[in-house]
């Protein structure tokens, strides 16, 4: 059916346009949590901050973390600011968040 | 032909082949047949939109797919549009991208909102809008294919396709149209648009997430205060967004209504004052009187009472409720349309460049800064 290269024919359309992404890798797994400084991200949703603190006093109960700092997103529906992801890489080793709906 | 034109096409079929169905096939369509582009339509739709036809206008969420003119056309022509329809579309996108709306939120929430456009000014007109009997129905070529337009960029450049990227739960009839116009030429009320510093001879578009417009009936009242507890009631609810997240909303006074309300001689701030001032909901029934655990709900302003019988604002101002006179002139209806929340800011965008005018800006005798 695909006749391509020849000029007649029925030309189709692509309404989709391009995506320019850049593909990232995630970063390596970490193998144990110990010594390592745990940012707790809230997304300020209704039972965000419920869930993330059952599950933070958890974890700290079974690892020894460095440090557990806490940051909240400007709201649920849109992305953390640049800024703030900017700080939580450079203050921490690994990112816990939850949506809690 | 444009030479632009001859590039675009993705591959050249069979004469024989059945257009409609291959589109079908490759999962471009909203679920209605959609036009099959000829490069005829494609040139009159670019050229409709001029200059480059490879500028990119804005990139739609959540796929951040680039919307270029030519891709522009080519969803334009897909949907129905005619070329004096395009720009209201590219408006329209270029609100709905406008970072105050958070286009990338309103195309993956589980919550029903989409978005809606209100035309405004002497382009609506021109193009032949209909902003009268059955506004928000069906029937009218410009209003069904403007809306479907967008809708088909919002699936195919932004992949808010259901279940992918849209995660609504229940979805809108709105996400295959919805857009419609002010009825200027009989409202008694200056325009929405002049209400927000345009001048009248300009032409906007403006975007809002919002459900589904919710009749209010009033067949009995001869007064403003009649009919505008009547949609107080329709807005005083907590199961809406807007009294559990806050927000904007949406009131469109039908006809008759308007009428009556303006006939004593109640201006727009007005009727916005008075339905915020009353619109209200109990903060014990949005925290269900603490029956599931104590509720501070941090989605409300902070300035909210908190106590279970403190009765708070359905929308933190009378700003955040957008009010246009639209429908036929028979039948005493209007309707309030809740918004999505907080979280999406609604965008009033000039066609063609339009801007408001500065200085004081003077309506229906109240004059604002």
């Amino acid at each position: 059916m695909n006749i391509s290269g020849d000029n007649s024919g029925l030309p189709v359309y692509d309404p989709r346009g391009v995506v320019e992404a850049e593909v990232v890798s995630i970063a390596a797994r970490v193998t144990s949590l110990d010594g390592l400084r745990l940012g707790v991200l809230d997304n300020t949703k209704w039972n965000g901050n419920r869930l993330l603190r059952g599950i933070t006093e958890r974890l700290c109960a079974e690892h020894d973390f460095a440090a557990v700092n806490q940051y909240a997103k400007e709201s649920f529906s849109k992305n953390a600011l640049p800024e703030l992801v900017d700080q939580i890489v450079a203050e921490n080793d690994i990112v816990l968040t939850a949506i809690g709906d | 032909m444009n030479e632009a034109v001859s590039n675009l096409s993705m591959d050249r079929l069979a004469g024989d082949t059945d257009l409609v169905e291959w589109y079908f096939e490759q999962g471009f369509s909203d679920g209605f047949p959609v036009v099959p582009p000829t490069p005829e339509k494609l040139a009159a739709m670019l050229r409709a939109l001029g200059g480059d036809p490879e500028r990119v206008e804005c990139k739609v969420p959540p796929r951040w797919g680039s919307l270029s003119r030519k891709v522009l056309a080519i969803n334009m022509v897909m949907a129905g549009c005619k070329p004096e329809y395009a720009p209201v579309v590219r408006a329209a996108m270029l609100a709905l991208t406008n970072t105050a709306f958070n286009l990338n939120g309103v195309q993956a929430t589980t919550h029903m909102a989409c978005p809606l456009l209100v035309v405004n000014g002497p382009m609506a007109e021109r193009i032949g809008m209909n902003a009268g009997c059955n506004v928000f129905g069906s029937g009218n070529r410009a209003n069904a294919t403007i809306g479907r337009a967008v809708r088909m960029i919002l699936l195919n450049v932004g992949g808010a396709w259901p279940g992918e990227l849209d995660k609504s739960t229940l979805g809108h009839p709105g996400k295959y149209s919805f857009c419609i116009a002010e009825n200027e030429a009989q409202s008694p009320l200056a325009p929405y648009h002049v209400e927000k510093g345009f001048d009248a001879a300009d032409s906007t578009v403006f975007v809002i997430a919002a459900e589904a417009p919710h009749s209010v009936t009033n067949h009995q009242a001869n007064d403003a205060r009649g009919i505008l507890d009547s949609i107080v009631s329709a807005m005083s609810t907590y199961a809406h967004n807007n009294a559990v997240s806050s927000g904007h909303c949406t009131v469109v006074l039908g006809l008759e209504h308007a009428l009556t309300i303006a006939g004593q001689s109640w201006s727009r701030h007005d009727i916005r004052q008075y339905l915020w001032h009353n619109a209200q909901v109990r903060f014990g029934d949005i925290a269900f009187d603490h029956r599931y655990g104590k509720v501070y709900n941090r989605s409300l302003p902070k300035w909210y009472g908190r106590e279970l019988d403190d009765m708070n604002p359905i929308v933190p101002s009378p700003d955040n409720i957008h009010l246009f006179v639209a429908g036929g002139e028979a039948g005493r209806f209007s309707a309030f349309l809740p918004g999505w929340g907080h979280m999406s800011s609604p965008v009033l965008q000039g066609i063609d460049g339009e801007a408001p005018v500065t200085g004081p800006v003077c309506v229906d005798g109240t004059c604002f800064l």
